[in-house]
């Protein structure tokens, strides 16, 4: 079932984490909050799960109000970033626990058990103490711990950041097979944006106790509203620009001294701007390219990363701006060069600022 | 407070826990601090300035506290630093230290000293008999004696900890910079370890301020604050309220300024401590190792001694106060267990409930303060350590005063006895229990709780069997010095209701050493008992969580 919060605040004391939120996650979505620290991710999902108390607003299950049930009454599944296995409990005494608390007894509970942990690939360590597994065993566990109970809705708080990379990966992927098999609600939160795009259906980022901008992967990454967004989400180079409307959907900007079209994202009339260019859309060339309007530049500085090479580059007036080349030569530019940065009109955003 | 947090059990718990401590705790020593200040003579304060034996009382108490800490330290001090950094034959026996002082009872060690060098002791008679003449064991000497060979053990645990804590490669950087390497340990390590230094040495001093099994029983024309308390408190029809009170809160006052001074260096201290890799023990040979294993073992031996006398004395045939050693005989054993049982029955039952209800109420407090934090908990835990600042016998002389009649009168029931035990070493198992509770992550509770186990089943099913080993230990901790209580008991029993160690404290004041010899060895045997069971067959860790 979908979860339904509407004007929610959170208040720890006097000082207030989350104040009228609102936000509908429908049936069967993969929804992530996306946040730095501190922005209220966790006190957010906590509060759906219920250990944080709602000083106002309403959370709804399926259509019921949960809001003042205790948590161990609102049938969800709980995925911790320490595992939180209990170490005094066996694996399948772990997986277990949730079946026995529901009152379920005898071979019914070794079945679903056996089951739950085969489908992680852990059937054979049902004997085993959590102090004697891995950390992506451990998660593993964890995560067939909460959906063996089939519950109304599975929240994770930063269930990967424990892992090393190479594990994160794989278990993203269990995350996302089980997620979909069993057709539940998911809330994730996670700081990482990589695991943020590729997991989810819808990302929700936050920032100081509010949902930025809502929408998918896609439109997070591509069309973000606001600088914040922008920023956090992938690098972004951002420049205060005035604005002047031209044809519909376009404006004209003021970039190191040159005049320039941008794409109009700014949801109404204004004055000023904030210009947001993705790294990876600024082509450096030696000379002006054809069907993309261009700014002068000298290279600064260069970082060699592999596959692909991260410049810093200097235009008109010191502002400087960061650029990504990837494929052949793409480590050609040396500092010092002077260089052209082109740039389509359609990959230039103009946001509010 | 939100409304929703009401339907959970804890705040509840809380409420019901910080009402106990009120009734049991608080209200006996605002009712001696209150007492001290009204009286038939006038407030209490006046008449004590003008009570020469009663301010004489508080002067010795402090001059005795200042000579047993500064003999504890000199004791404890160079005992620790060999022993942590050097080997030699012998030491296995130095790190037993801790539990000798655990399982002999004070008034046990006060007895063996007697039996030695008391009137009638073994060495005062051979040497009366070779014509020379101690001078007396009651007074200064004994005190200064016995007590200091008890508690140099807490310097030494102290110490031990914090050498072995410090970071050797400060002493290799200070040799390194051309400072030879008796200076470079004086000028490097002594600092850096000078804070557990200090804070056992206080804790020494406080414990000494409320000694009473030894002051009582050597200290004889030497008034002693605690003998003096409790000497107002049972003086036959002259039962002094005012006084005893007076006298009570001076002790609670002067324990209460050195606790304040202790947190203040312990939290100093916190900055102060370098952790790093300890030094590796050196083996000390030739000359040098038979010197420290000679000094070593005589300490050793001395605190041993106690254990020693009081099994030969438990089957010695005696005739009144005289001991008729050589001579042997099953008569004073089968008193205790056949003729007069009654205290060894006490003792189990009344020190048996009071663990129970002890580590129950510690473990059930501490999970409130750490987990469940609400307005009332910091409170709780502040209340909680206050019988810290309460030797025994002011905590026997609240509990008399207060529960004597009126909303709740408990005098002459076995109830205030175990009351008594269970106030007094409450502290011990609140620290204990929180240590561990901050070592379980919140996580594991929410993981039982999301999981659809209501709270107080996610404490029963996951919280407290995570908590088991500790408070199992507790349990022993508490069993070995609720078992061997003296001070409060002495003053809340009565007739009928006699303990162990009251019961050795009568016999010894009635000069029947054999008889008390026997009790003493039971006594030791029941402390024991428990403490073997639990290492060898449990396997649980005493000392290591301490």
């Amino acid at each position: 079932m979908g979860i339904a919060i509407s004007n929610l605040s959170v208040r720890y004391g006097a000082e207030t984490v989350i104040s009228g939120l609102s936000l509908d996650i429908p049936q069967g979505c993969f929804f992530t909050l996306l946040g730095p620290s501190g922005c209220g991710k966790t006190t957010l999902l906590r509060t759906i799960a219920g250990f944080a108390p709602a000083s106002g607003g309403q959370i709804r299950f399926g259509g019921r109000d949960v809001t003042e049930l205790p948590p161990h009454k609102r049938a969800i599944g709980m995925v911790f970033q320490d595992y939180a296995l209990f170490p005094d409990k066996t694996v399948a005494d772990n997986v277990a626990y949730g079946l026995r608390a529901r009152g379920e007894k005898g071979g019914g509970v070794e079945r679903k058990v056996k089951a739950a942990l085969e489908r992680v690939g852990l059937g054979h360590l049902l004997s085993r103490h959590p102090a004697a597994l891995s950390g992506g065993q451990r998660q593993r566990v964890a995560l067939a711990r909460a959906l063996v109970i089939k519950p109304t809705v599975l929240l994770m708080d930063e269930p990967l950041s424990n892992l090393d990379a190479k594990l994160r990966v794989q278990i993203r992927e269990t995350i996302i097979e089980l997620q979909r098999e069993a057709n539940i609600t998911t809330v994730f939160v996670t700081h990482d944006q990589e695991e943020a795009l590729s997991m989810s259906d819808l990302i929700g980022v936050m920032n100081k106790g509010k949902v930025e901008q809502l929408g998918t992967p896609q439109q997070i990454y591509a069309t973000p509203r606001t600088g914040y967004v922008a920023d956090f989400v992938g690098a972004a180079n951002r420049t205060e620009v005035a604005v002047r409307p031209t044809a519909p959907g376009r404006v004209e900007v003021d970039v190191a001294g040159s005049r320039l079209l941008a794409t109009d994202a700014l949801e109404g009339p204004a004055e000023h701007g904030l210009l947001v260019l993705r790294p990876e859309d600024l082509k450096i060339s030696s000379a002006p390219v054809a069907g993309l309007q261009s700014l002068p530049a000298t290279i600064r500085g260069r970082q060699y990363l592999g596959a692909r090479t991260s410049y810093s580059v200097e235009c008109a007036g010191g502002l400087v701006l960061n650029a990504e080349m990837h494929g052949a030569g793409h480590d050609a530019f040396l500092p010092g060069a002077a260089v052209h940065l082109g740039f389509d009109p359609a990959a230039a955003r103009v946001i509010r600022s | 407070m939100n409304p929703s947090a009401l339907r959970s059990p804890w705040p509840w718990f809380s409420a019901l826990a910080l009402a106990l401590l009120g009734v049991f705790v608080v209200y006996p020593l605002l009712y001696i601090f209150t007492a001290s200040f009204f009286g038939d003579g006038g407030s209490g304060w006046v008449q004590l300035m003008h009570d020469g034996r009663s301010l004489a009382a508080i002067g010795n108490t402090l001059v005795l506290a200042c000579v047993v800490t500064l003999c504890s330290t000199l004791i404890g001090v160079p005992l620790a630093y060999v022993s942590a950094r050097f080997r030699f034959r012998g030491k296995l026996l130095i790190t037993l230290l801790p539990l000798i002082t655990l399982v002999i009872p004070e008034v046990v060690t006060a007895q063996t000293w007697l039996m030695i060098l008391g009137n009638n002791g073994v060495i005062t008679r051979f040497l009366k008999g070779h014509g020379i003449f101690l001078p007396s064991f009651y007074g200064w000497f004994g005190l200064i004696t016995s007590m200091s060979f008890i508690y140099y053990t807490y310097v030494y645990i102290g110490t031990v900890a914090a050498i072995g804590k410090f970071d050797a490669q400060l002493e290799e950087a200070a040799q390194s910079l051309g400072t030879a390497p008796v200076r470079s340990r004086f000028h490097v390590m002594l600092p850096v370890i000078r804070p557990a230094i200090l804070a056992s040495a206080l804790l020494v001093f406080t414990m000494v301020v409320g000694n009473f099994a030894i002051s009582t029983i050597l200290g004889h024309n030497v008034p002693l604050l605690s003998v003096a308390i409790y000497q107002a408190a049972v003086a036959e029809g002259a039962s002094n309220l005012t006084m005893q009170s007076t006298l009570a809160s001076t002790s609670v006052l002067i324990v209460m300024g050195l606790l304040f001074v202790n947190r203040r260096i312990i939290a100093g201290g916190r900055y102060e401590i370098v952790q790093g890799r300890g030094a590796k023990p050196q083996p000390l040979k030739g000359g040098q190792g038979v010197l420290v294993s000679a000094a070593a073992g005589v300490v050793v031996a001395i605190s041993l001694l106690p254990l020693v006398t009081i099994a030969v004395g438990a089957f010695t045939v005696s005739r009144g106060p005289v001991m008729r050693w050589g001579e042997w005989t099953l008569d004073n054993v089968a008193r205790v267990f056949i003729t007069a049982p009654g205290p060894l029955v006490n003792s189990i039952l009344y020190a048996g409930i009071a663990t129970l209800i002890s580590v129950a109420f510690s473990t059930l407090v501490s999970y409130l303060v750490v987990k469940k934090p609400n307005l009332v908990t910091p409170l709780i835990d502040y209340v909680s350590a206050i019988p810290l600042a309460l030797s025994g016998t002011v905590l026997g002389v609240g509990l008399l005063a207060s529960f004597n009649d009126g909303f709740l009168s408990l005098t002459g029931t076995s109830t205030i006895i175990v009351l008594a035990y269970v106030i007094r070493r409450m502290p011990f198992g609140m620290r204990n229990g929180q240590a561990i509770l901050h070592n379980i992550p919140n996580s594991i509770e929410e993981a039982s709780i999301s999981l659809g186990s209501p709270p107080f089943r996610t404490f029963l099913r996951v919280v407290l069997p995570m908590m088991l080993p500790a408070v199992a230990s507790a349990a022993i901790l508490t069993w070995t010095t609720t078992v061997s209580e003296l001070s409060a008991s002495l003053l809340v029993y009565s007739g009928g209701r006699e303990t162990l160690p009251i019961q050795i404290f009568r016999l010894i004041d009635s000069g029947l050493m054999a008889y008390a010899s026997a009790y003493g060895l039971v006594l030791v045997a029941v402390i024991l008992l428990p403490v073997v069971i639990a290492t060898t067959v449990f396997k649980v860790d005493l000392f290591g969580s301490k």
